[in-house]
């Protein structure tokens, strides 16, 4: 009942060692209700090692997952482990894991190495421990020149940065990222997205949250797809997509001549529909988006068309629910 | 690539996670604007009660010539009390020390205002026989024996003062003829002023409105706000018992309002030791007072920061179930000036700190209860007297003071006290971690 005079944590951590057999995230039959709500329905789920993308509209509950996950909140049935430990009773697992937080709430009075050097000594490090650690972490994610500026007066890309250093101190073996990407401008989207994937190559376990499937498919092909609550599709991005392929898409391209673009395409098999949404735009149906693909390249190249811009508006986080919901989706 | 950690030493180990915890809260206090002004207001409202004793500190309190001893009856040029001591008629203008041989002179008259001194001393003269003839008309060789000693005690020219142990109340003073019957009011009044006001701004300034309003607008959000905030995600992403969180916040919060409360203590003290009633230019034994006002004031702090932190975690809108907490020790805090001996005290945090304060001025103050005792009686002038009144000063001092209600010497109660408001402390400390801990966060 005395204070922790070791600090290391509940839960005699002191000889706490992570159960290596066991994944680092281990999820049973987990259930998060709110009276009536359910959050998490019934999640099994067990991950170790790369980058797996979480990936829910918003309120599907991937918050809830992660708070699970992070000894916030505690399961309505079914069991949490981390590294083979319960968070809820026990926060010792914390020592190797880092938590981005989707709160965009920080202590803006703080400099960023104030603030990744405090957070540092909850790890258990000594003050001068945490300096070096804090100048270290902050390196990596490229903000050592502005290391001694107050948060508040911080962009939102930079903020969000901090926050991975501060997660990154004492190199943790899982990272808990909730929705980095939200709202960064294009330049810290790509240092992010970096450091997410030189984490992955450095073996460590990365969980990244996110409603927008370009994001993650930028960063990872593992997924998991939530939705009202529920484990929808765990696996391969690509596998799930090459299911989606035989379904209706759309392309879009923008180009100096659509009508004589469109002449050349509607001849391929796959095409059955065009259409001209504006004077240099052209929309073509397909039911195989890899086939069309395939084609399209030398077909503009061949016949010296001039394009700016190809896209699947489809193509997206929506349109992969539908499918894998049979059309019940939002 | 981190280097193992040294052997760690306790210091080292507290500087860790408690240490960061503690210091992140007080960095945090610091950059809040409200954190000042509450402390400002703290400040403001003991400053202003200081200002009114150090005014009432330099007013001059008329001496009363209590007993008519100054008067000259006769008009002869010898005041009563003169001509008393050496036996002349003080009604007959022919009778006078003139006319001895060699002539004495007469005295001012204002040698006989006030000449009694206060000087009631338990210790010099047994257990229940106080009071002293300074004057030495009690002692006059023309009185008889039942004169000098008219409350038969054999003793000539004392007071018989009783304590009753089992009602604890002090008897009516039975005072032989003539004795200490023109005490110095002023001399009176200043130290009795001052003592109440010692023991008032002590009690409620300090315990009271400080130690609880304090505690109130600090340590209700020390958890709360940040919960609210969602900035507690980044603490409870570390590995750290919430238990630890909560204990670091409050010594944060303490980091804040010890060193606030001690600075408040010493300059009131210096102010009132310079400006009280001394014989040298300080009251030094004043500053046992202020340690004792200052440490019954951090324990106070201590126990209700737990209370209002665990009472904020508990719900949003902790503060309204802090303020009947507020109410209720105020209550307690009245009836303590009133009834020291109420069990129901014991139920409460104010009632154990105000006990420290309270023992506190026993021992800095030994004959406390002789000296409120005398004010009250007034040199036989009280009750239906010439004067009708008490000393100035003596209903306000008797009004803040009181026993300490445990029946034990003030040290043990001091001990006593200091054991229950910590255990009060841990306690609170454990119900608020647990609550914390029950709590889900989002």
């Amino acid at each position: 009942m005395m204070p922790d005079l070791q600090q290391v944590g509940e839960g005699q951590t002191q000889q706490w060692a992570p159960n290596t057999t066991v994944p680092v995230v281990l999820l049973e039959n987990v259930s998060k209700t709110y009276g009536k709500i359910h959050a998490l329905s019934e999640i099994t789920l067990a991950l170790s090692g790369g980058v797996t993308g979480i990936l829910g509209s918003n309120g599907a509950g991937k918050s809830t997952l992660f708070n699970l996950l992070m000894g916030k909140l505690k399961p309505s049935s079914g069991t949490v482990k981390l590294f083979g430990t319960d968070p809820w009773k026990n926060p010792a697992p914390y020592a190797r894991i880092g938590f981005v937080p989707e709160h965009e709430k920080m202590h803006d009075w703080m400099t960023a190495h104030g603030f990744v050097s405090l957070f540092a000594r909850l790890n258990g490090l000594t003050r001068e421990e945490a300096k070096t650690e804090a100048d270290r972490v902050l390196n990596f994610v490229g903000l050592t020149d502005v290391a001694h500026k107050q948060l508040g007066r911080y962009s939102k890309g930079m903020r969000q940065r901090v926050k991975i250093a501060h997660a990154l101190v004492n190199d943790p073996e899982l990272i808990v990222l909730d929705e980095p990407l939200q709202g960064c401008d294009p330049l810290a989207r790509t240092t992010i997205m970096n450091v997410i994937r030189e984490l992955g190559k450095m073996g460590r376990t990365v969980l990244v949250s996110s409603h927008i499937l370009h994001e993650i498919e930028r960063i990872t092909e593992q997924i998991v797809i939530l939705h009202n609550g529920r484990l929808l599709a765990l696996g391969n991005l690509h596998a799930i997509r090459e299911k989606m392929d035989n379904i209706p898409h759309t392309i879009s391209i923008g180009c100096e001549n659509p009508k004589e673009l469109a002449k050349d395409i509607i001849n391929n098999d796959a095409v059955y529909g065009i259409s001209f949404p504006s004077g240099n735009n052209l929309q073509i149906q397909t039911h195989n988006l890899n086939e069309v693909h395939r084609e399209l390249p030398a077909l503009i190249v061949n016949n010296g068309h001039k394009v700016s811009s190809i896209d699947n508006p489809d193509d997206d986080l929506e349109s992969i629910l539908k499918y894998l919901t049979g059309g019940l989706a939002r | 690539m981190m280097s193992p950690p040294k052997k760690d030493n306790v210091f080292r180990a507290l500087d860790r996670k408690l240490g960061a915890v503690a210091e992140f809260t007080m960095r945090q206090y610091r950059t809040k604007l409200s954190t000042w002004v509450i402390l400002g207001v703290g400040f403001i409202a003991i400053f202003i009660v200081v200002l009114f004793y150090v005014d009432s500190m330099q007013q001059e309190i008329e001496a009363i010539d209590n007993d008519g001893d100054s008067m000259d009856w006769d008009g002869d040029g010898y005041p009563t009390g003169q001509e008393r001591i050496y036996g002349t008629d003080p009604d007959n203008p022919e009778s006078h020390p003139g006319t001895f041989s060699p002539p004495i002179a007469p005295d001012p008259p204002e040698k006989w205002i006030n000449e009694d001194d206060f000087d009631w001393d338990l210790s010099a003269r047994g257990d229940t026989t106080v009071g002293y003839d300074d004057d030495g008309d009690c002692r006059l060789a023309d009185s008889t024996q039942s004169q000098k000693d008219n409350n038969r005690n054999n003793v000539e020219c004392d007071i018989i003062l009783d304590y009753d142990e089992m009602r604890g109340e002090w008897s009516e003073p039975n005072s032989d003829r003539l004795v200490d019957e023109d005490p110095d009011e002023e001399k009176y009044a200043k130290e009795a002023i001052h003592r109440a006001f010692l023991l008032a701004i002590g009690k409620m300034g300090f315990v009271f409105l400080l130690g609880i309003f304090l505690p109130l607008f600090l340590a209700t959000g020390l958890i709360r706000e940040e919960m609210d905030n969602s900035t507690m995600h980044f603490m409870l992403a570390k590995p750290i018992a919430r238990r630890d969180i909560f204990l670091g916040r409050i010594v944060g919060y303490l980091g804040i309002v010890w060193p606030y409360v001690i600075a408040m203590g010493l300059i009131v003290g210096l102010i009132s030791g310079f400006a009280g009633p001394s014989d040298g230019f300080f009251r030094f034994a004043d500053l046992g007072m202020w340690m004792a006002i200052i440490f019954a004031t951090m324990l106070a702090t201590l126990v209700y920061g737990m209370l209002f932190c665990a009472l904020g975690t508990l719900w949003k809108h902790g503060i309204v179930l802090a303020l009947p907490f507020a109410a209720w020790e105020l209550g307690m805090a009245i009836l303590s000036f009133n009834a020291p001996s109420a069990s129901i005290l014991r139920f409460s945090v104010i009632g154990w700190s105000l006990n420290i304060i309270d023992a506190a001025s026993l021992v800095v103050w030994p004959n406390m209860n002789l000296f409120i005792n005398m004010g009250l009686w007034g040199g036989g002038h009280g009750d239906g007297g010439w004067w009708g009144n008490s000393l100035e000063g003596a209903d306000a001092l008797s009004a803040f003071a009181s026993d300490t209600g445990l029946g034990i010497s003030p040290i043990a109660t001091i001990v006593v006290s200091t054991f229950v408001l910590l255990f009060q402390a841990l306690i609170l400390w454990l119900i608020g971690s647990a609550i914390f801990k029950g709590k889900e966060i989002e």
